[in-house]
């Protein structure tokens, strides 16, 4: 990942965040830059600890140990200046059931101080944005994907510098997710957006970047294209002729000690690696042994998913 | 105090637009009209029971207006102190578990704000609704009696309402300090009823803020009262419960 530049303030910085709940470690020294601009992603399978991490970044909870700073600043001594910087939607967002979203906006930019006519043109574009225009009814009886529009809504009144949101997209339908994907990319190089999902797609489809949490670790943080490329370096395919050329393809590789793991469909076999080098030399090498065709060989193709699914061993949507 | 007005403008909107404008100012106005009323009837009640009960002789003095203003100031110290409580126990706990507090504390609001606003907001209710129950229970006594020791009403009132403040802030405390709306509010009664047994102890009415539980009854009656050192003490606590629910909303983690 491009690192943060000399002349620049990262967005968010995380430095051995650690967050103990009793005995339980929700965040394990964490460390983690994001920079300025950019749309970053925070990947986890649910309880990895990305909603802890993001309830710290927004004040809402203290660190145990180590620090984070959102624009510079250290979030435990955060000023108003500093949070009028920011926009944050949490995972399940709570409104006042008695106001409609129109006067939930209002209340929301009153309380970064925005005058009237800002108020009034930013309040009619967002909730435009979030297809919640023409609704007159009260939050009271929002579904919870109209509630989830109206968080990113708020979330954007005070035009921030940085934009976290906690599973954004969790609540809305195939469309709704277009749409909020569609403004979160529109964003890019104005506002930081740092958004926390297990929804692998999205990720793909609008990340600049990535961090992988499990189990309060970060286990990757990059680029997505750097992380795809680093993980296909040492994934390989093999087709072979025949299904008994397969088994016996698949015999000989499991004794070679740069194999990680092998996943054989019929004739085609996925190897994961530990030495690349050494296991294009050897690997036509053992087909032939095995007394097997060769009929294809290349490097895999890794999709965020396979690295997903390697780096934290389980599925994710 | 970052996003006060902003913040308090809300809750007087929330106060007018939900079901808080209806249960207090609704009890307080309920019992400024009954209050007089069963005043008058009382006698009549009592002698029509009496007169099932053979032999039995009940003299009662005629009912005047102090009767209904008697009637009116229990009616405060019981039901309206308690309703105070129960709604009270949700000024804080309410907006943390419907995460409304979540989303508003993560914009320029601080936490002090957020706390004094509750208070502020809930004390201008009671007053309000006090002054218009109190307004109604001297026009319909001035209706039904011929209307006298008004003044003494208004005095039994005033210091009622500062023990209403002072029991809005320990609800307030209790409200941030406890996750649930039943710990807070079985925390007021708890609070309600003790300081309801000690203030029958002679020197802890006399110098601490107790005395106020006992002061709204004497007003009807007495000439004059000697209320400096439960005034100042509840002041003292008013204040110093406020600091302490703000630091104690301070240090939670939402």
């Amino acid at each position: 990942m491009t690192p943060v530049r000399s002349d620049e303030t990262a967005a968010i910085e995380l430095s051995g965040l650690t967050k103990r709940f009793g005995d339980t470690l929700a965040l394990d020294r964490v460390d983690l830059v994001v920079r300025p601009g950019v749309v970053f992603g925070f990947l986890g399978r649910n309880g990895a600890g990305k909603t802890t991490a993001l309830r710290i970044l927004s004040g809402l909870a203290r660190p145990t140990a180590g620090t984070a700073h959102i624009l510079g600043h250290d979030v435990e001594r955060a000023t108003d200046a500093v949070r009028a910087r920011i926009g944050f939607l949490p995972d399940v967002p709570g409104f006042y059931p008695w106001m409609t979203a129109r006067e939930y906006m209002e209340f929301a930019g009153r309380l970064f101080g925005l005058d009237q006519a800002t108020l009034d043109a930013r309040a009619t574009a967002l909730l435009q944005m979030a297809g919640l225009s023409l609704v007159t009814t009260r939050v009271g009886g929002f579904s919870r994907g109209m509630k989830q529009r109206l968080g990113i809504a708020q979330a954007l009144i005070n035009a921030p510098s940085l934009l976290m949101l906690d599973e954004p997209t969790s609540a809305l339908d195939p469309i709704g997710r277009r749409e909020v994907l569609e403004m979160v990319a529109s964003l890019r190089g104005r506002t930081t957006v740092f958004f926390s999902t297990h929804i692998l797609a999205d990720v793909e489809r609008v990340c600049d970047a990535v961090a992988i949490l499990e189990r309060g670790r970060v286990v990757a943080s990059a680029a997505i294209g750097e992380l795809t490329a680093r993980a296909s370096a040492n994934r390989l395919v093999v087709e072979v002729e025949g299904d008994a050329g397969a088994v016996a393809v698949t015999a000989a590789l499991t004794r070679c000690a740069w194999l990680k793991s092998i996943e054989t469909d019929e004739r085609t076999l996925r190897l994961t690696v530990s030495d690349l080098p050494t296991a294009q030399r050897e690997i036509p090498a053992a087909i032939a042994a095995a007394g097997a065709a060769l009929r294809r060989f290349e490097i895999a193709e890794t999709s965020l998913e396979d690295v997903f699914v390697e780096l934290v061993g389980g599925p994710a949507q | 105090m970052t996003g006060f007005g902003a913040f308090l403008r809300k809750e007087l909107t929330e106060i007018r637009r939900t079901w808080r404008i209806w249960v207090i100012p609704g009890m307080l106005v309920f019992f400024g009209v009954t209050s007089p009323i069963i005043a008058a009837l009382t006698p009549a009640l009592v002698r029509s029971m009496a007169t099932s009960q053979p032999g039995l002789v009940i003299q009662i003095p005629p009912p005047t207006a102090r009767d209904a203003y008697v009637q009116f100031i229990k009616s405060l110290d019981q039901l309206v102190l308690i309703a105070i409580i129960i709604t009270g126990a949700s000024l804080v706990s309410g907006e943390r578990s419907s995460g409304t507090a979540i989303l508003a504390l993560t914009k320029p609001l601080s936490r002090a704000a957020f706390v004094v606003t509750k208070i502020l907001s809930q004390v201008l209710l009671i007053v309000a609704a006090t002054a218009l129950g109190t307004a109604v229970c001297l026009a319909v006594t001035a209706v039904v009696f011929d209307g006298a020791g008004g003044a003494r009403l208004l005095t039994a009132v005033a210091f009622w309402l500062l023990y209403a403040v002072l029991l809005i802030v320990v609800m307030t405390l209790f409200s941030a300090a406890f996750r649930s709306r039943g710990a807070a509010a079985g925390a007021g009664l708890g609070f309600y009823f003790v300081t309801l047994l000690v203030s029958a102890w002679g020197p802890a009415a006399r110098y601490s803020f107790l005395g106020l539980v006992l002061a709204t009854q004497k007003a009807l009656v007495m000439e004059s009262l000697s209320l400096g050192w439960p005034i100042a003490t509840a002041v003292v606590a008013i204040g110093a419960g406020a600091v302490a629910a703000v630091r104690v909303f301070e240090r939670q983690e939402l």
